[in-house]
């Protein structure tokens, strides 16, 4: 039978026996406990609702302030705030409290969540870039969209500027100037097997480098 | 700088209801993470019978002499249990004699036959008896009907249960006379223990009174725990709230009354006396 949060009754009318509880009965002394992450933690695992409500109340300021720094965007930043909470509603098994504070670690999550959604949104520009090279009548962008892509350009510009040189090259004719890997090793002047190892090169480099800028931001 | 040193924001208003909305659509509240296997009340008994039968397998013949319980030695706890079997073959085979029995002295004649046996021959008449309730179980199919037995009424499927649940504790018994470690019931069993225990709470509390009804959300942690939201007592008045928070397995300990709340890793919220009240009504579950 499945767990219920409802009201729970007896399973029928039930007589009881003299002898059926034999012991006396005893008013246990029961100390009041505050939470701690693990218990928090615990709680969480057993299915206790409340334990995440007051996770969020405790928490979501800072979770929402690292995703905000990130993004620079609120709606987005709200979007990475629901994904970290349902991620430890969902496996709360993955918070090892011995290995640091439940702060840390929602912190953290949600600086990787929104690092996510700012890769996730350049390859879109990156795409949708492509795309216009080949369609006769573009698009224009919403005022939203065009605020989102600089924001999130800017986040990664700096991270760019840190690669080589022969690297930081091809990043940049394929990335912000929407080349194919055929074009990138034209402008450039190498193979094209040469252009792809050191876009993949490039790529691998700049993922840790973001990672570690956007760690050491606060 | 370390990671935790993000500057808090002012949460926008509307974001913590949709989270919570959100995450309890992912996954329902109550539920452990990670769930358990779901088994039938009758696997529960038949696990428990197995692990208490491989326990008086291991038992050497200077542990069946040993003092048990109440005047029991182990071989008359095993007696006991013998004659909880026969009083349940009663019930199944549709003798209404059993019904108002009482759990004690209704066994005490199994208990004494075991007296001068030898121990392989009260171990073979239990696992006897634990295999023909399994079978008349078996016969019986419908594990919601209400079967009457030592002054529980209540439907077959929960009576297995509360079988599982009484051979573990025996089983614990034992092993601290005869100096094993203790055992733990598997999660999917464990998790019908404490489901039962949860419901079964309010009639705990009518055993020992309360001053005033509580309205308790009970959590269990570990693997066969879960999250209860419980209206315990029923004298009019404005419920207090209190919350208990504390491992599966303690908690069956408690029920069974071989632990206090003081041996207890037990995280209360709420009126301590309140609280203190439904942990004696835990412990009046024990069937002993």
């Amino acid at each position: 039978m499945p767990a219920t949060l409802q009201e729970v009754r007896p399973c029928g009318p039930v007589t009881p026996a003299p002898a059926r509880c034999t012991a006396e009965v005893r008013r246990a002394s029961v100390p009041e406990v505050g939470g701690t992450d693990a218990l928090l933690a615990a709680r969480l695992g057993a299915g206790d609702d409340h334990a995440l409500a007051e996770v969020f109340d405790r928490l979501a300021p800072v979770v929402y302030g690292a995703a905000l720094r990130v993004l620079g965007e609120n709606s987005a930043a709200q979007d990475v705030v629901q994904d970290v909470f349902v991620e430890l509603w969902n496996r709360p098994d993955r918070y090892d409290p011995a290995a640091g504070s439940l702060r840390t670690y929602l912190i953290v999550l949600a600086r990787h969540r929104a690092v996510d959604a700012v890769r996730s949104e350049l390859r879109r520009i990156a795409r949708q870039q492509r795309h216009y090279r080949l369609t006769p009548e573009q698009p224009h962008l919403s005022v939203c969209e065009e605020v989102t892509a600089a924001e999130a350009a800017s986040v990664v510009r700096a991270a760019v500027r840190q690669l080589p040189e022969a690297q930081r090259r091809v990043v940049e004719l394929a990335y912000f100037q929407g080349l194919t890997c055929r074009e990138v090793a034209l402008v450039a002047d190498i193979p094209e097997g040469t252009a792809k190892s050191r876009l993949r090169l490039a790529l691998a480099k700049l993922e840790t480098v973001l990672d570690r800028e956007l760690l050491e931001w606060s | 700088m370390t990671a935790d040193t993000s500057q808090p924001m002012v949460v926008p208003a509307g974001l913590r209801e949709r989270v919570l909305e959100a995450s309890r659509q992912a996954r329902a509240a109550g539920r452990t993470v990670p769930d358990v296997q779901e088994i039938s009340p009758a696997e529960a008994f038949s696990r428990a019978a197995d692990a208490f039968y491989g326990l008086l397998c291991a038992l050497g013949d200077e542990d069946w002499p040993r003092p048990a319980l109440r005047d029991l030695d182990v071989q008359g706890l095993v007696g006991h249990l013998i004659g909880v079997e026969e009083d349940v073959h009663r019930c199944l085979s549709g003798d209404p004699g059993v019904a108002e029995a009482d759990h004690i002295s209704s066994t005490r004649a199994a208990a004494a036959r075991q007296a001068g046996r030898p121990p392989a021959a009260t171990r073979t008449e239990w696992r006897s008896a634990a295999g023909r309730s399994l079978d008349l179980v078996s016969a019986a199919g419908d594990l919601e009907a209400e079967v009457a037995v030592h002054g529980m009424r209540l439907p077959l499927g929960a009576l297995l249960v509360v079988r599982a649940f009484e051979l573990w504790t025996h089983d614990n018994d034992i092993r601290r006379v005869a100096g094993l470690p203790a055992s733990v019931p598997d999660p999917s069993t464990l998790r019908l223990m404490t489901e039962l225990a949860a419901r079964l709470l309010p009639y705990g509390a009518t055993l020992t009174g309360l001053r005033q009804p509580v309205s308790l959300r009970l959590v269990l942690t570990g693997p066969g725990g879960g999250t209860w939201d419980v209206a315990v007592g029923e004298r009019a008045g404005d419920p207090a709230s209190v919350r208990i928070v504390t491992d599966a397995v303690g908690f069956c300990r408690l029920v069974a009354n071989r632990v206090t709340a003081a041996d207890l890793d037990l995280h209360v919220t709420g009126d301590p006396g309140r609280a203190a009240e439904v942990v004696a009504a835990v412990a009046a579950l024990a069937l002993d």
